[in-house]
């Protein structure tokens, strides 16, 4: 080894552990405590919430009335660590990762239609793993991605996003495919979901006014054109689901019979609630008591008061989210953040408007409440990446 | 890579202005996820559980609550005894799902047939069928009655076949049944229930909420499959049972009553039935009251009387006709003219206003004039004194008691004797009697008043008044419920016996009492003596109109000194052609004398009666026949010897038999006793001296009951216990039922 080069690898030692420190300088900075604590807020509340909603069903089911909640604490514990250690981490070194977490989660929605890989529950075949020990769906992986790959790549485009042909058309083929993948599944709610994070975060991002208008204008008459024509009778793709919207009762044996309970559910609530653990709905009348319907059973015991002060813990916690991707370090980390809680907040506003009936119905679940291991997990690692964001956030100047 | 804080900001303006839109748009988007959206869902959860929260609620209570009927068991009745005569019991009604038959049949699985089922259910309820078969078919339903409230006998059994056929789609749910042990006994005073279980004749309705209880209701949270919810969400609002009833109606005297108007109406072919009432004097307690015909409380619909049923099977009658004629009760629902009987009351009130008393004497030339009218007696009496007015229900006599009263006093006396507002017995659908508006009250009417004509009344405001005429004066209400018990036996109601108020005075009801026992002893009422009682009452034979056709009656009391109790019997339009002149004094008066010594009163015999009593007869087997002799004169009995031994080697009747005293015992002194049974000879019509000569010829003894103390000639056999022909054991009693057959009123 010449002395130029031992100088040279020195100097490049010395560089890298410049990097390094300076990197750790910036992320050595402490997590966002009232995001954290929000978060475990809701953890916990969403875990006494399980138990209350799924005793019935887990005592019919397996005798044990702990059953699901049981599993499901186990998955939260595994996800408070996940998120403490991701919020140690820093976040830059997700970019490394995007790109294979992508192409993983879109090999696994492969895996997951294939026929006799896949686990088919209600005609859905959503689910990976071994039945009944550990199953997962990759299309909540295939989130992360989305979330990660989008915010790696849109926050180098930088002003170039406002370009169509590097700001969108990059992008809409991974949507197209992941989505198209999730309906052969089929999975519409998820698909809806990863298609809306993407979306969200090409807006954020930078995309141009007139497309987001156009985008969003044509969502919604494209959207309000369907009702039309499904309460016409024109269209009959969907149109049970357009009906029992409308008026749940209409087949309440049948097709109507979920979102009428559900309905009956919060509505039998009243402004105070049953009180904890008392929800009588959850006895085999509302079906799915405990994964995406559980918000309907929090309506009922305790009440619109109870049901407004969880909403509140949930808006304290997407506004702080938001607040750490206003103040983030970078573009990264703000896309980051965004997409994480676009995620939390679409999907919680999403299940809240279909228990209610805002919205028609369709599976989503209720982030921290409902049932699903795998979910609460990585719902916990990507506040993780919001925590790791947060460590980031430069101090205020003085002055 | 990563921008480097404090560092100096190289950016191109692009660069700026893109990280600005990023801040601008993440801004919005707080807003609108953070805060808008929820927005949203605020205003729909206030919708669904503030503005829709009663209407919601009740949809999730209605399927979440079932609500478990519990059914309050029906109040027991009882007569005063402790018997009883209503009690419900469970029961359980068997159903059918005709869907789920049809599910079932359709099922592979399935390995019975719809023969099989229906041949064995058929079979165990006894019901027809064909009739199950029409029910399977109706699968648009899910619920046919197969059989309502079967036993639990066989209720049980058809629970054993379902398990072990495993037959889904018929099932049993618990229902409660009435039973009425006594079952025609009391019937038009119990009444009966519907097939709700609710009172429809009767005390059952009378009574209905004292009885029906309250209905229980658990309100059970139940889950979707239809269990109980894991803990208590219960409500229960329990059952209470119904109040029993403890009535004043004595089963036995019920018993005997009834059975008395059974053979009354048999006997002198009444066309209208009968009824009979006995009542406690000082109390207005109803100890029996009956109607004929009368009806089986465990099968009200089917037509008990033969007349009745054939009526209906000849098309005369149409079945609810036939219905509504067995289930009124003569005694309360029917008014009729009472006749004779009501002199008591004519005569209680002339006696009170001092019109009449014990001296006054009345001579009657068979007829009287009123008001241009010629009224005519049954009989021309001549010269007498009050108690003979009374004794020989002189009509002319108490025309003139009732003028001498005058119009407004009688009726005054009428009212004050409750005639006009009803007797008020706590029984449902008591008549009003029928009677002049006091405006128009001529002398003609209250002439025909005053021997009971013309007007109409209830016999059980008649019995009530006329006990006020003997009791002391005083009008009881009368009743049949004694008390009120709950469940426990608390004791919630207890009959007030208050007098309502006093009519005549005491002086009055004891002369009154006087004349009426005078009737039975020497006059119309002859034929209701009976043989250690002493008995006051009065006959009565009420023309219906100008038919011909009579009712006939009588009311009597004991003891006549100091009453305990008082019955009237009425017999409407018996024959006139079955050889019984049809007065109260013929056909009602040996009625009430063979059940009187059933109404428990106790009998007072003196040494004469009581030598004719019944007597146990010494066995004198193996004594000399001088011993034997002596030891059954002893006894009253007079001997007759057969054979010409020392020693008596058989009897008749044998040792411990109870014959009536003074009759013959025969002693057999070594000849042979007769085997052969006797044959039954004829004794009706005969007097009691040629009964007896029968009797004794034929080998058998003779108790006499009815008129036994009186010397009258027309004294005639009225009914023997043994029919005549038939064969019975040597020395068998024959009782004899004397009465004076030419009482015409």
């Amino acid at each position: 080894m010449t002395r130029e080069e031992y100088h040279a690898q020195k100097a490049l030692k010395e560089k890298r552990r410049a990097t390094e420190r300076r990197s750790y300088e910036a992320s050595k900075g402490s997590m966002d405590l009232s995001f954290l604590l929000l978060t475990l807020l809701l953890t916990g509340i969403g875990l006494i919430m399980l138990f209350s909603a799924s005793f019935p069903s887990a005592y019919y089911e397996s005798g044990d009335a702990a059953y699901y909640v049981k599993r499901q604490a186990v998955f939260a514990a595994m996800g408070i660590v996940a998120m403490l250690v991701m919020g140690k981490i820093n976040y830059q070194r997700l970019r490394g990762t995007a790109k294979m977490l992508l192409g993983f989660s879109i090999f696994l929605l492969i895996l997951v239609i294939i026929p006799g890989v896949g686990i088919t529950v209600n005609n859905a075949t959503r689910w990976l793993g071994i039945e009944g020990v550990f199953t997962f769906q990759p299309s909540e992986i295939a989130k992360l991605g989305v979330i990660i790959y989008f915010a790696d790549s849109i926050s180098k485009k930088k002003e170039k996003m406002e370009e169509l042909k590097a700001g969108l058309l990059p992008y809409l083929p991974i949507l197209g495919c992941i989505a198209i993948l999730m309906m052969l599944e089929p999975h519409l709610s998820g698909t809806i979901l990863i298609v809306g994070i993407g979306i969200m975060m090409m807006v954020v991002g930078g995309m141009k006014r007139w497309l987001v208008a156009l985008g969003f204008g044509g969502v919604g008459a494209a959207a309000f054109a369907y009702v039309k024509l499904v309460e016409a009778g024109i269209i009959s793709y969907g149109a049970s689901r357009i009906l029992m919207w409308k008026d749940p009762w209409l087949d309440y044996t049948w097709t109507g019979y979920q979102m009428a309970q559900s309905l009956t559910t919060i509505g039998s609530g009243g402004l105070l609630g049953l009180g904890f653990g008392k929800g009588r709905q959850k006895f085999l009348f509302l079906p799915e008591e405990h994964n995406d319907f559980i918000f309907a059973i929090v309506c009922e015991e305790l009440g619109l008061i109870g049901a407004c002060l969880i909403i509140l813990v949930f808006i304290l916690l997407i506004l702080r989210g938001f607040w750490i991707a206003l103040h983030a370090r970078d573009r990264f980390g703000a896309l980051l953040v965004v997409g994480c809680m676009t995620q939390i907040s679409l999907q919680t506003f999403l299940n809240m408007a279909v228990v209610t009936g805002l919205l028609p119905a369709t599976g989503i679940s209720l982030p921290f409440f409902s049932y699903g291991g795998t979910a609460l997990a990585l719902q916990l690692f990507e506040m993780g990446i919001v925590l790791s964001v947060s460590r980031q956030i430069p101090a205020p100047r003085n002055g | 890579m990563a921008n480097q804080p404090n560092q100096p900001n190289r950016k191109s303006e692009k660069i700026r202005r893109a990280n600005r839109l990023i801040q601008t748009r993440t801004f919005i988007l707080m807003l609108v996820m953070g805060l808008g959206v929820f927005i949203l869902v605020f205003a729909k959860l206030y919708e669904l559980q503030i503005v829709r929260h009663e209407e919601l609620q009740n949809k999730a209570l209605d399927q979440q609550t079932r609500s478990t009927e519990i059914t309050a068991s029906r109040g027991t009745i009882y007569d005063r005894g402790g018997n009883i005569l209503a009690i419900s019991a469970t029961a359980e009604t068997v159903f059918l799902s005709p869907l789920e038959l049809a599910e079932e049949l359709a099922d592979e699985e399935t390995t019975w047939t719809a023969d099989f089922l229906v041949e064995n259910l058929a079979r165990i309820l006894d019901v027809n069928p064909e009739s199950i078969y029409q029910k399977m078919e109706r699968t648009y339903s899910q619920y046919e009655v197969v059989k309502l409230r079967a036993d639990e006998a066989v209720a049980n059994e058809v629970r054993t076949f379902l398990n072990e056929n495993k037959i889904r789609g018929v099932y049993l749910v618990t229902d409660a049944k009435r039973y009425y042990p006594y079952s025609t006994l009391a019937s038009h005073i119990v009444g009966f229930v519907g097939t709700d279980n609710t009172g429809l004749y009767g005390l059952e309705a009378r009574f209905e909420e004292e009885l029906e209880g309250q209905t229980g209701l658990v309100v059970t949270a139940r889950d979707n499959a239809g269990n109980d919810m894991l803990y208590a969400y219960e409500k229960y609002y329990g059952a209470e049972n119904g109040n029993d009833l403890v009535l004043t109606v004595d089963t036995t005297v019920q018993y005997y009553l009834e059975s008395a108007l059974a053979e009354m109406v048999d006997k002198f072919e009444a066309a209208n039935g009968a009824t009979g009432i006995v009542m406690d004097v000082n109390t207005g307690a109803i100890l029996g009251m009956a109607s004929y015909p009368d009806y089986d409380l465990n099968d009200f619909s089917a037509i008990k009387d033969s007349k009745l049923s054939s009526a209906v099977s000849s098309g005369k009658l149409s079945l609810a006709e036939a219905q509504m004629r067995q289930w009124r009760s003569k005694a309360l629902n029917d008014t009729y003219e009472p006749g004779s009987t009501f002199k008591i009351l004519t005569l209680a009130a002339a006696l009170e206003e001092g019109v009449v008393n014990e001296n006054t004497t009345y001579y009657c030339n068979g007829y009287i004039n009123v008001s241009g009218e010629r009224i005519n007696c049954s009989g021309h009496h001549r010269a007498q004194t009050l108690k003979q007015t009374a004794a020989n229900s002189c009509n002319p006599a108490f025309i003139t008691y009732g003028m001498d009263l005058g119009t407004e006093k009688f009726y005054e006396y009428m009212d004050a004797f409750g005639l006009m507002e009803g007797s008020g017995v706590d029984l449902d659908g008591e008549a009003a009697g029928i009677f002049i508006a006091p405006e128009n009250f001529t002398q003609l009417d209250l002439a025909c008043y005053a021997f009971g004509q013309n007007f109409n009344v209830t016999p059980i405001a008649l019995i009530a008044a006329q006990a006020a005429c003997i009791n002391g004066g005083y009008l009881h209400t009368p009743y049949v419920v004694e008390q009120v018990l709950a469940d426990d036996g608390t004791v919630l109601y207890q009959h007030d016996t208050t007098p309502v108020r006093q009519v005549v005075s005491e002086a009055t009801s004891a002369k009154v009492r006087e004349c009426l026992e005078y009737v039975v002893s020497n006059g119309t009422g002859r034929n209701g003596q009976v043989t250690g009682y002493r008995i006051g009452g009065k006959t009565g034979t009420a023309d219906k109109g100008q038919t011909g056709d009579v009712v006939v009656s009588f009311a009597c009391f004991a003891p006549a000194d100091d009453p305990e109790i008082i019955m009237l019997l009425a017999l409407d339009t018996p024959a006139r052609d079955t050889g019984t002149y049809p007065s109260g004094g013929a056909m009602t008066a040996p009625m009430a004398s063979s059940i009187m010594p059933y109404l428990g009163i106790n009998p007072t015999y003196s040494a004469d009666e009581l030598l004719g009593a019944d007597t146990a007869v010494p066995n004198v087997k193996g004594l000399t026949v001088a011993e034997a002799k002596s030891r059954l004169s002893g006894r009253g009995f007079t001997c007759k010897v057969v054979g010409d031994g020392d020693t008596v080697t058989d009897q008749t009747p044998a040792g411990g038999a109870v014959i009536p005293g003074k009759s013959t015992v025969v002693l057999y002194a070594g000849a042979e006793k007769p085997t052969d049974a006797c044959t039954v000879p004829s004794l009706v019509g005969k007097t009691p001296a040629e009964a007896n000569v029968a009797a004794t010829n034929a080998g058998l003894f003779l108790r006499f009951t009815g008129t036994t103390a009186s010397t009258s000639g027309t004294v005639r056999v009225l009914s023997q216990s043994e029919d005549v022909g038939v064969k019975v054991p040597a020395g068998t009693v024959i009782t004899v039922q004397l009465g004076d057959t030419a009482v015409t009123d």
